[in-house]
């Protein structure tokens, strides 16, 4: 059995994918943290409280092609997100569900080996632990293994996003395996040393590192790591909790904030398209959508719990927003995602076969895109013929919304440029869509100039 | 000090390291509870120590 491109470090198993399902291997070399786990109560216990991705054992060893250890099948994630695509208070869930399941497993004589965001994924609106083969046997008087990870995968990120940019995170498409102390110590304002935490667990553990590694190996003093006692890494974990606990996003006003209670675009234009986007969507059958542009999900949250929807945008804000509010209403069919179409989230890692890019992942059966082409035809200069072909693989149906260059918001986009864009009109973006698609709806949006149309893939 | 930090490898720097900010949100929480009470002392209220919280809220 193959295992998953993502999932070479761990010598205690590993993840394979079996007619189109997630399996997790256990190697007998983890058997005995494995039984602890489960004859601890401690994997219960997390699963009760919604923190570790629920599985069941199968028996049938053989027929995977294994002779000893165990196959675990996990409950199945439809997507699978990566951080840089989370806003900020994903970030900091994330984070502090790492915190508490380590401290948690701190209680059952069990500790975290490892803390990265690739851990976790975020499932029914929330985040939940997913790498089952994480949890070693805690000996007292050894430091945490995973905190110099911890810092530099989740403190880095956060304290980017508090201290210089709300999207900041996305800079862990560059340093997937943590942004290293020293560099987040060059870009992390002076004043950041004055926060406690920040100057203890970065700033401080940056001089460290900075004296240590310029030292000759040679003359290595072996240090006895016997003294951290469990009141010591009860501290550190509930020091770093309620540190994270206190961050919040930096507040920047970005371009999309109020997007839709602009003047300009009142409630009779929002109101025409949503009546418009639920009459076309009783003419098709779906379960998955993509909401391309989601700004602040309205259109996402139109869709009940029997569908399962991804709305992403490229506005970190938006993204954190549209998050809360999931997060506040129990909304459980959701999931926002920062994504900018002009500049994806690549295929990355090993290989740049470890981590799919967005474009390998976002797949359903209904693609909206909303009030989007006019930025990605005329503000990033991506022909309509460009535009087609990159959502028809995305999913069998389409709404999408024209915008004309009479317009007020396209008339803004090119007030400051030389209007090249001659093919953009409403006669020719019909004819590119209609090669590929079948066109089963238009309608004009209330009294706009701006027409909805719904197609299918040919 | 300074010449102890100068020969150990990265491992064990995070091992005193860890050892210095544990001993530092120990004095730290010590401060903080202790402030808990003397407030609960005069508002009357019982106090909720930090160490008490749940760590799953």
């Amino acid at each position: 059995m193959r295992s998953h491109p993502a999932s070479y470090r761990d010598t205690s198993g590993f993840v394979f994918i079996h007619d189109g399902m997630v399996y997790r291997y256990v190697h007998p070399v983890y058997e005995k943290q494995y039984t602890q786990l489960i004859h601890s109560g401690l994997y219960d216990e997390l699963v009760k409280k919604g923190k570790l991705v629920v599985h069941s054992e199968t028996n049938d060893l053989q027929k995977f092609g294994f002779e000893e250890g165990k196959v675990l099948l996990p409950a199945q994630i439809p997507f699978i997100s990566y951080p840089y695509e989370w806003s900020f208070d994903m970030w900091k869930d994330a984070a502090l569900l790492t915190l508490q399941v380590a401290l948690i497993s701190l209680q059952k004589e069990m500790i975290l080996k490892d803390a990265t965001p690739f851990n976790i994924q975020f499932h029914k609106g929330k985040p939940v632990f997913i790498d089952t083969l994480s949890f070693e046997t805690y000996s007292e008087g050894k430091p945490w293994i995973a905190y110099r990870q911890f810092c530099e995968c989740f403190l880095g990120p956060l304290l980017l996003m508090h201290y210089n940019y709300p999207d900041a995170g996305r800079l862990f498409t560059v340093y997937p395996n943590g942004i290293p102390v020293d560099v987040l110590v060059s870009m992390l304002p002076k004043r950041s040393r004055w926060n406690m935490g920040a100057f203890l667990h970065i700033h401080l553990q940056a001089k460290f590192f900075q004296r240590t590694l310029g030292a000759g190996r040679q003359n290595q003093k072996p240090v006895k790591e016997n003294n951290f006692s469990r009141k010591k890494m009860e501290l550190l974990l509930k020091g770093l909790e309620s540190f994270v606990q206190k961050l919040s996003v930096k507040n920047v006003k970005t371009t999309w904030d109020d997007y839709y209670t602009d003047t300009i675009l009142g409630t009779d234009y929002l109101d025409a398209k949503t009546k418009l986007v639920r009459s076309f969507c009783n003419f098709i059958d779906f379960k998955t959508v993509i909401d391309l542009g989601a700004n602040d999900g309205h259109f996402s949250l139109l869709f009940d719990e029997s569908k399962q929807v991804i709305a992403t945008d490229a506005d970190s804000n938006c993204i954190n927003a549209l998050y809360r509010k999931i997060k506040q209403g129990g909304i459980t069919n959701l999931l926002p995602l920062i994504n900018n179409i002009v500049t994806p989230s690549p295929a990355t890692g090993w290989n740049n076969a470890e981590r799919e890019s967005i474009t390998q992942r976002l797949k359903a059966d209904l693609v909206m895109a909303l009030a989007l082409v006019h930025h990605l035809a005329i503000a990033a200069n991506v022909p309509l013929q460009l535009i087609a072909e990159w959502l028809r693989p995305m999913g069998s149906y389409l709404i999408i919304e024209f915008v004309p260059k009479t317009d007020e918001k396209v008339k803004l986009l090119l007030q400051h440029r030389q209007d090249i864009f001659d093919s953009y009109t409403l006669e020719n973006f019909r004819s590119v869509f209609t090669e590929r698609y079948q066109l089963m709806k238009e309608a004009p949006v209330g009294n706009t100039n701006r027409v909805l149309f719904l197609f299918k893939r040919k | 000090m300074h010449f102890f930090f100068l020969y150990i490898d990265p491992g064990s720097g995070s091992y005193i390291l860890q050892m210095i900010i544990a001993a530092v949100l120990g004095v730290s929480f010590f401060f903080k509870n202790f402030w808990l009470g003397v407030k609960a002392f005069f508002t009357g209220q019982k106090p909720k120590k930090e160490d008490e919280k749940d760590p799953a809220e």
